[in-house]
């Protein structure tokens, strides 16, 4: 994060996080793709020849915001291949939320498990743990054979702490919805470590509000945020934060 | 924080604030781009950074200017036009339009680059067609103007449009922003390779600290290892010298005469004694060859002996299982450099595992020859021509008729304790520690043992060691 006091804006970094070939960027493509002009530059994307993401992919947005501060929000992807890790590493550093993009086919449980270990890891190098960061899970491919069933997935997100999501980036389904669950967890956790609300007036709902409208899909927050199916929505409050 | 010291320098790219104008783009590409819009419309066009400095200048020659700047006052005039235009504000549309004194016009074209203003276009002076110039302000300045002279060069300025002149702006915008985007790229590229590779190059200095720290630790367990052996070896091979030499004077009645039971029992006592203390200078002896501290008397000596007395020394054995001899020593041999104790320990170690390991009514033979030593294999060609030039050596055949050794078990048969059927150890005999012994005696001379199959069965156990070159024939 990075807070411009100058020109109140507030700069907050988002990492799409997963295994290989799990729609990192298709998610991005897609949110880029929702994004009303003037929301959204230019997706830049850093890949290799055969459209592999080679360093990131990056999404900027910008938003108006409520109460003078403005937020700009910078979206990665990370390279999902395993060998790209000190990439991956260098990436996540100073993230101030994650989604992570998990494969729905059963084949693929062992390389979403693997990634998010390496992601914990890699966390761990930059001294940062998994429960303190702010974090959706989001079960991409919904519409592939082999996919886990929804019961199961309700089933198992249940158990979890952090909202779980269900998409199909290709077609756009919950790919919004992953995104704003996100930004609901991030704002609400940088809200509550920065104490934003009183030095800046800032206005989670309102920001929330902007967002959802400007990604095309109105203003109704609640129902949004609704569509996650297991953990909780509720904002990390970090320990040095409470009164 | 572990990681290096790049990725700050990536987020702030990234994020976004720091950048600068100037950082990204080739000025001097750029000025030609300039110079091709201003050819085009013949509207001079400058590039601004920021905070005020010329970046790329497509101007054109100004005669009105230069005319009117001859006049102390008008000159003032206009250098603080040019002090205002530069400092107009772009309304939210990107876009200031400004006259000046001489009626001529100015647009300013705002440069943005993710949401932040990052310098200005600046298109003009031009005339509004069929424009004319504002004599009048002029000749209040300058009463001397010469109004004629100047309403000609006003004539001679670039005639647009104030929408043309908006839409060239906002087109150089467009056009730099793509630039921009492209040079932001190229940036973060490059600036992510050189982080991610010094990255992985931290994470790869820290593994081989890891693997250099345990590869010490080991080494230095492994000559503890060797001392503890040495240590241990003579501290036990001390007691029992006195058990075996005790038991010897029993055996030979020096405290008094003992039944035959009484007798046997000793004498079981005085073999096992002997048993271990082989195993003991076995051990010794390993623990020495791989500490490297086992001191070597090398001398010339003479093949021919040393073979006959390892074969007197098995002979008994021999004959006692039924076990045919043969010897055949190359008449021609020069004299070995080498430690002949321990060459004999070698040759009577092959031999006597040979005897061994032959079943009643085999050959055991033993063999002494000169031949050429290939080099040791290389891993490349290159050079062969330096490196190969073959060197004479001496070869020991020791060929049993036994069991054999399977192919894939010849290169374990030299480890410490090793046996090719476990169960037989006992069966069989022996320590286990001869054969590591031979290759560690043999290696220590320069040599080299291997194995190969004898017809139609067993072993031959093949021993060369080089002749030292000043004695090549």
């Amino acid at each position: 994060m990075q807070l411009d006091f100058v020109n109140r804006e507030l700069t907050v970094k988002l990492v799409y996080y997963g295994p290989a070939l799990s729609g990192k960027t298709t998610n991005l493509l897609a949110l880029h793709q929702a994004a009303q002009p003037g929301a959204s530059g230019r997706l830049m994307t850093l890949e290799t020849r055969d459209d592999r993401t080679l360093f990131f992919d990056l999404l900027p947005l910008r938003f108006k915001g409520h109460g003078g501060l403005s937020v700009r929000l910078k979206v990665f992807t990370v390279p999902g291949q395993v060998i790209h890790a000190a990439t991956r590493r260098l990436v996540v550093q100073g993230a101030d939320g994650i989604a992570f993009i998990a494969d729905s086919r059963v084949t693929e449980t062992d390389h979403n498990t693997e990634s998010f270990l390496d992601l914990k890891h890699n966390l761990k190098e930059h001294g940062l743990e998994l429960q303190e960061m702010p974090l959706i899970i989001q079960f991409n491919k919904r519409d592939m054979p082999g996919v886990r069933s929804d019961a199961e997935l309700a089933e198992l997100a249940s158990r979890g702490r952090e909202p779980v999501y269900l998409a199909v980036a290709t077609s756009g389904m919950g790919v919004v919805e992953s995104f704003v669950g996100l930004l609901h967890l991030t704002m609400g956790s940088l809200n509550a470590t920065h104490d934003l609300e009183k030095k800046f007036g800032f206005d989670l709902r309102g920001l929330l509000s902007e967002v959802t409208e400007k990604l095309g899909r109105g203003r109704d927050v609640p129902a949004i945020l609704g569509a996650c199916v297991g953990g909780a929505l509720d904002v990390l409050v970090p320990e040095a934060a409470e009164p | 924080m572990t990681a290096a010291a790049g990725p700050g320098l990536i987020d702030e790219l990234v994020l976004g604030s720091t950048l600068k104008l100037e950082e990204l783009i080739d000025r001097k590409a750029l000025a030609e781009l300039m110079e091709s819009v201003r050819d085009l419309f013949r509207v001079p066009v400058r590039l601004y950074s920021e905070e005020g400095r010329l970046l790329a200048d497509a101007g054109a020659e100004n005669q009105l200017y230069a005319q009117l700047s001859e006049s102390r006052p008008l000159r003032v005039a206009l250098e603080e036009i040019v002090q205002r235009v530069k400092n107009l504000a772009p309304g939210p549309d990107g876009i200031a339009r400004m006259s000046c004194i001489t009626g001529a016009r100015y647009c300013v074209a705002r440069v943005e680059y993710d949401g932040h203003s990052m310098g200005r276009f600046i298109l003009g002076p031009y005339a509004l067609p069929g424009g004319t110039p504002d004599v009048a302000a002029l000749a209040a300045l300058e009463p001397e103007l010469d109004a004629p002279r100047t309403t000609e060069l006003f004539g001679k300025l670039p005639a647009v449009t104030d929408e043309l002149a908006t839409q060239i702006g906002a087109h150089l915008s467009r056009m730099l922003d793509l630039v921009l985007f492209s040079e932001h790229r190229a940036l973060l590229t490059s600036q992510m390779h050189l982080a991610s590779v010094r990255e992985s190059f931290r994470e790869l200095e820290d593994k081989s600290k890891k693997l250099e720290s345990a590869y010490t630790k080991l080494t230095e367990l492994d000559r503890l290892k060797s001392n503890f052996l040495a240590t241990m070896s003579h501290e036990l091979r001390t007691p029992l010298t006195s058990i075996i030499g005790y038991s010897e004077m029993l055996v030979e009645g020096l405290a008094g005469e003992l039944s035959a039971e009484q007798r046997d029992f000793v004498q079981t006592i005085r073999e096992k004694g002997e048993q271990l203390l082989l195993l003991i200078k076995g051990l010794l002896d390993l623990s020495k060859l791989e500490s490297g501290t086992m001191s070597l008397r090398k001398d010339h000596v003479e093949a021919a002996k040393i073979v006959k007395d390892v074969i007197s020394t098995v002979q008994p054995h021999a004959l006692k299982k039924d076990v045919r001899l043969i010897q055949s020593v190359d008449p021609g041999l020069p004299r070995v450099f080498a430690d002949g104790e321990r060459l004999g320990q070698v040759l009577l170690n092959l031999a006597e595992n040979a005897v061994k390991f032959t079943p009643p009514g085999g050959t055991v033979s033993l063999e002494a020859k000169l031949v050429r030593m290939d080099p040791e294999p290389l891993g490349t060609q290159h050079g062969m021509v330096l490196l190969a030039t073959k060197r004479s050596g001496v070869e020991f055949r020791v060929a049993d008729t036994g069991i054999g050794i399977p192919e894939n078990e010849r290169a374990r048969v030299f480890d410490a304790f090793y046996q090719v059927d476990g169960s037989s150890t006992r069966e069989q005999g022996g320590t286990g520690l001869g054969l590591s012994i031979v290759k560690r005696l043999v290696e220590a001379h320069d040599g080299n043992v291997s194995i190969e199959s004898n017809q139609p069965a067993g072993t031959v156990f093949v021993v060369r060691l080089p002749l030292r070159h000043t004695s090549l024939g």
